[in-house]
């Protein structure tokens, strides 16, 4: 591959970093948003998400052209294969950022008690790490640290297993009604898919180091995206 | 030779220029030389020297500069701009914004923005870049998080004190307007019983204010020698009946050995006693209360924890500040006056030690109290065992 494709994926590498930095630091403020019942900044996220999705459709078409253009082969092409499905995934994972905005407005006015808003407040933070250190991993081309992420998921799918036992409990005390437990579940499920998009990374990160895509893990239930129950998802349009 | 002398006064130049910006746009009476003559006429080595020294300057400043040359390309960045930009995380969208607004400089423009970053940790900077003439731009990055966080403490207080002051006052002023007009004993009897609540409440917020404000005013702590033990017992009998009427449990570890702290007796209680009644009053009926001391290399850590609703993320930073309040809806129920950890922090400073707070919403949260040990003549060995 010739000196302007390589400057281009160089290119296509570092415009992939801010993007999912900018992602990295919607996490933490949707978090706020929804607990804050935020309209003003949930409305702000909201329109925010035009600009990333056309920001990260630019990088596939772009990974295309490289693709169609420059013929890469070994680890150029690998590179050039990762970016785009990364950015598919950030992209979605942009999505489930507006959803938890959306939830916030849909919530208003609902007082949450105080162990499912540090639940909130705790799976946030976590979707937060994994998120940054896949992309640590990306940065870095970190082995170890790529692997790792599949196992700092567990401790997310553990807080929204908890999660959900707490909405039970607040549901069956009464403090709760039916339809805010139902959006409380939804929002649950959207931070756990976070966490999955920031796995797949991770698991991208693998393929580009090794040239291997490492098996969905036997501990985890639903493995990979598009497997786990997706039921949940129709609630949220 | 040639080369690195030609990239240093290009160098030079862009920094002069940064410096002579600087100085105009502060007014001050620095004289700088002109650019020009810098790179034509000061003998080399004098030059080098003159234009080391002023990166070492640019470097120390508190402030990010980033100069790009009239090509766009990064021409210089000091030490405070490097730490803060970078390729990934919260550092690119630093980056980001300072390259847009350079871009924009080029084509002769100043913009300023302010980018307020969620981290975790929270970061607020102000982003600027303005065209140079020579040709080329500048761009300035401060860290303006403190600044941005004394404002809010600043806004709130204001808002918080009239509305802790003004609320009971309001009340007493319609209640003895009704009272007034009234003949109805069972009603005065009523109201009158209500404007005794309200002046006790107000009586309560201003007892807080002076404590807090001889704590605060009164100098330097008394250095009296005072058990540990001693100060946890009495801090815990102020909290026992509000304990008892919510059956909430006051457990308080036994400390294992005596130990003994410098500072105000009184002032100590007033402290440990603040956290042990807060934790009572945000625990839930039925849980329970610990407070322990134990021995921390110089000091002495006192810890309340409990079991009830915690504190959200966001507020932990803030719970510490006079009438602060994480649920102004909450504030009446529980009575207090928003004054007691703004007391307990005055009297960790006074007595040069240190309180911080660990919470899981939800969950609970503990308080940690660090006062100096006493280190007095007869120091009791076992201390060091």
């Amino acid at each position: 591959m010739n000196r302007l494709a390589h400057d281009e994926l160089m290119e296509l590498r570092s415009e992939l970093l801010r993007v999912t930095a900018s992602l990295v630091e919607s996490i933490p403020r949707a978090t706020q948003i929804l607990l804050e019942q935020d309209l003003e900044g949930a409305e702000y996220q909201i329109l925010a998400d035009d600009e990333f999705d056309a920001r990260t459709m630019d990088l596939e078409d772009r990974c295309i052209a490289l693709m169609a253009l420059h013929a890469p082969v070994a680890s150029e092409l690998r590179h050039a294969v990762t970016i785009m499905k990364m950015a598919a995934d950030i992209e979605r994972s942009a999505d489930l950022v507006v959803n938890i905005c959306k939830v916030a407005r849909r919530i208003h006015g609902i007082q949450l008690d105080p162990k499912m808003r540090g639940l909130i407040g705790r799976m946030g933070a976590q979707a937060q790490i994994l998120f940054r250190h896949a992309i640590q991993a990306y940065a870095d081309l970190d082995l170890p640290m790529a692997k790792a992420v599949d196992d700092m998921d567990l401790f997310l799918d553990y807080l929204h297993r908890q999660f959900i036992e707490s909405i039970f409990e607040s549901h069956s005390a009464g403090t709760i009604d039916l339809s805010v437990a139902i959006q409380m579940a939804v929002t649950a499920r959207f931070y756990e898919r976070i966490g999955d998009h920031a796995v797949n990374v991770a698991h991208f990160v693998c393929y580009l180091i090794t040239g291997e895509i490492p098996p969905a893990g036997d501990h985890r239930r639903g493995g990979r995206i598009g497997d786990a129950d997706s039921n949940f998802e129709g609630l949220t349009s | 030779m040639s080369f690195l002398l030609g990239l240093l006064v290009g160098l030079a130049a862009g920094i002069v220029s940064y410096l002579l910006f600087a100085a105009s746009a502060r007014n001050s009476s620095v004289i700088v030389t002109n650019a020009d003559s810098v790179a034509e006429e000061v003998q080399p080595n004098e030059d080098i020297e003159s234009l080391l020294l002023i990166r070492d300057a640019v470097n120390s400043l508190s402030v990010g500069v980033v100069v790009v040359g009239a090509d766009g390309k990064v021409n210089f960045r000091n030490k405070l701009a490097e730490s803060v930009t970078g390729v990934i995380h919260a550092d690119v969208l630093v980056e980001e914004v300072v390259e847009q607004h350079l871009s924009i400089a080029l084509k002769g423009e100043t913009k300023r923005q302010v980018l307020d970053l969620f981290g975790p940790p929270r970061k607020v900077f102000g982003v600027s870049a303005t065209p140079l003439t020579i040709g080329g731009a500048v761009a300035m990055i401060e860290d303006i998080t403190e600044r941005y966080l004394v404002d809010a403490v600043r806004t709130d207080f204001v808002a918080n004190i009239s509305h802790e002051l003004k609320t009971p006052v309001g009340a007493l002023a319609v209640l003895a307007e009704a009272l007034s007009q009234e003949d109805d004993l069972e009603v005065i009897h009523r109201l009158s019983e209500k404007m005794v609540d309200e002046a006790i409440r107000v009586g309560r917020t201003i007892d807080d204010l002076l404590e807090l404000s001889r704590i605060e005013f009164g100098g330097e702590a008394v250095k009296d020698e005072v058990d540990a033990a001693s100060i946890l017992a009495e801090s815990i009998s102020r909290a026992a009946p509000l304990a008892s009427l919510h059956s909430i449990k006051i457990a308080m570890t036994e400390l294992p050995y005596p130990l003994k702290v410098v500072g105000d007796r009184r002032q100590l209680v007033s402290a440990i006693g603040n956290l042990v009644e807060n934790a009572v009053k945000y625990s839930e009926s039925g849980s329970s209360v610990e407070v322990t001391a134990r021995s921390d290399g110089d000091s002495v850590e006192f810890a309340v924890t409990d079991f009830g609703l915690g504190i959200p993320a966001r507020d932990l930073d803030r719970v510490f500040e006079r009438f602060y309040r994480v649920d102004r809806a909450r504030s009446r129920d529980t009575g207090g006056t928003g004054l007691g950890l703004a007391i307990v922090r005055h009297v960790a400073n006074n007595h040069g030690g240190d309180v911080s707070v660990t919470s899981i919403e939800g969950e609970g949260s503990t308080f940690s109290l660090k006062i100096p040990k006493f280190v007095g003549r007869e120091q009791d060995m076992r201390e060091s065992a």
